[in-house]
């Protein structure tokens, strides 16, 4: 850790390797008034100290330990969320990053993403195929009846928010009953052979109201090449591939924030779920012989939000210009339904070709909702500062000193006590208060 | 799916325990060499969006990877996880499979067993999201 010091008269070098030649301050010399500061080592015991005392309070209780298999069994949703943040799929290190940081996403997150780094990448997948799902929920806000029907799946949507106090006693024989009770519904005559689902929004192609939002940089060659923002660093305006990978990678409180203020009229994207999946997609990689080779099926979610693309106003509508729909798209690791469709929503908002709103803004977005980045930042203002923030003080303690001569100078104003005879602090309160508040800092 | 992919999808999804037990009876006859261990390693995903078709990356997966050989033939085995059991068990059989051995024990016997759990696994489960299917009634047939 490196601590700043003050640079006092008493100062002395604490390192002979210097690239110039330190001098002592001259005996005869006034000490300045200016500081200059050090940067010193210090606090790797203390730092020991912190990481034992953290594993401490993890398991300081002595409860069993948490396995990594029931964590990934029961913090599913947690673990999905994981992933997504983390850009790495791979649910038994979800779980353990969920373990290792006594549950806090967050960390978590930025764990996979570091272990991530230190894997070498191999393989590139084929292009999945969200079509041929196995299906485990979808449902369509935009139409009733849908090719296959709306499928609820595993969802607490339907569920009452109301906490389940039964769960604090849940014993492993009420496990076993309730399985047996779920798996008794399924006989021989009623299992159902697997099949895939239809899209909503190919119906609405199909019939010609559905077409590409039609944003001109977008359908440029630049707009639509293939980046991979892990290799290249990324530029505004950013090809459509960048922005998606970003926002499946972004933190979903972010991307819920800013896709709520598009809803609510920053930005004005708001758009109707025209099919909510979640389910198990293939991945397909080329060997190194070059065949084509099924490697396992990963679970996403994936949202199609329509909303109404612009035609212009009527009198720039060219004759044959009629009005139609448009996509914004959502794709995300696990099931994380907030996080894909608020991933619709702001790539639809990207694309409106206008900064006026927040969730329009391309950098505003991308920048600020990187989970891992935005953490990063953010928890980096607790690392030492003491310089910086010291060489501050030093400017306002001589402003405020050059202020309090400056008063005291003046002759004292018979009339400085309020009217109305309020005990607040007086003028000369207010310039004393911050010098000693400072003094103690 | 392609014949390879199929193996290759039976293999990646059925039990560990029944692969690795077939696989060790596979491996006492034909003596595989260990090209290169099971290792850790990445698979970038690629999507699109559907209706622009707009190809991007979805991010990565975690992957198994493995080599071994069987008089001269390389059988690749990859995988999602961190599965090396189950890489090294789909390298050895891919590469059997190369040689096309007609001595070959039971290969498709095994297979298609193996498809069979599969399926019913699958079907079970699809059976059970089946039954949260809405069946919508205008609200006077209620």
């Amino acid at each position: 850790m490196l601590i700043g010091q003050r640079n006092t008269t008493n100062y002395k070098p604490l390192t002979t390797n210097y690239t110039t030649p330190y001098k002592p301050p001259t005996t005869n010399r006034k000490p300045k008034t200016t500081m200059g500061y050090v940067a010193v080592k210090g606090g790797t015991e203390a730092i020991a100290n912190s990481i034992d005392l953290v594993e401490f309070y993890r398991i300081k209780d002595e409860t069993p330990p948490i396995h990594i298999k029931q964590l990934q069994a029961q913090f599913r949703l947690a673990i999905d969320k994981i992933m997504g943040e983390g850009s790495f799929y791979a649910p038994e290190y979800g779980a353990l990053a969920l373990k290792q940081v006594e549950g806090d996403v967050f960390e978590a997150a930025f764990i996979m993403r570091a272990f991530r780094a230190t894997l070498p990448r191999m393989y590139y997948s084929a292009v999945i195929d969200t079509r041929n799902m196995f299906v485990q929920r979808r449902i369509s806000s935009s139409f009733r009846d849908i090719p296959g029907g709306q499928v609820l799946g595993p969802t607490y949507d339907y569920t009452q928010r109301i906490i389940d106090t039964r769960l604090a006693d849940e014993s492993y024989e009420q496990v076993q009953a309730f399985l047996e009770q779920f798996k008794a519904r399924i006989s021989e005559t009623d299992r159902k052979a697997v099949t895939t689902f239809g899209k909503v929004i190919d119906m609405l192609r199909a019939q010609g109201l559905l077409k590409g939002v039609g944003n001109r940089d977008d359908e440029s060659e630049e707009g639509r090449r293939l980046v991979d923002i892990t290799r290249e660093a990324i530029k505004f305006p950013a090809p459509r591939s960048a922005r998606l990978q970003m926002l499946a990678r972004a933190e979903t409180g972010g991307i819920m924030a800013l896709g709520y203020s598009s809803m609510r009229g920053y930005g004005g994207v708001h758009p109707t779920v025209g099919e909510l999946r979640v389910g198990l997609v293939e991945v397909n990689v080329a060997d190194p012989s070059g065949r084509s080779r099924y490697i396992g099926r990963i679970r996403v979610t994936e949202a199609e939000m329509i909303t109404k693309a612009k035609t212009g106003k009527k009198s720039e509508r060219s004759a044959g210009s009629v009005p139609y729909y448009a996509i914004g798209y959502g794709l995300c690791f696990g099931q994380n339904e907030t996080k894909a469709i608020c991933m619709g929503i702001l790539d639809r908002a990207m694309r409106n070709g206008t900064k006026d709103a927040p969730a329009n803004d391309q950098e505003f977005v991308l920048y600020h909702t990187d989970g891992i980045e935005a953490m990063g930042f953010t928890n980096h203002l607790k690392l030492p500062h003491y310089v910086t923030f010291q060489s501050g003080l030093n400017n306002v303690r001589r402003a405020v000193a050059k202020s309090k001569k400056k008063t005291e100078a003046k002759p004292t104003s018979p009339t400085s006590t309020p009217a109305n005879g309020a005990s607040g602090p007086s003028a000369g309160d207010a310039e004393r208060m911050p010098t000693e508040v400072l003094t103690e800092l | 799916m392609e014949q390879n992919q199929r193996t290759d999808y039976i293999l990646c999804e059925c039990p560990l325990d029944n692969l690795t037990r077939f696989v060790n009876d596979l491996s006492d006859r034909y003596q595989p060499s260990l090209l290169k261990a099971p290792r850790l390693c990445l698979t970038m995903i690629q999507a699109e969006d559907s209706v622009e078709y707009q190809p991007f990356y979805l991010g990565e997966a975690l992957t198994t990877t493995c080599e071994v050989a069987i008089n001269g033939k390389v059988g690749y085995g990859i995988c999602l996880g961190d599965e090396p059991e189950r890489a090294y068990c789909l390298a050895v059989m891919d590469a059997v499979m190369a040689l096309n051995d007609a001595q070959a024990p039971a290969i498709d016997a095994f297979l298609v067993e193996q498809e069979r759990l599969i399926q019913r696994r699958d079907e079970d489960e699809f059976s059970h999201i089946m039954q949260t299917k809405v069946d919508f009634k205008l609200m006077e047939q209620s």
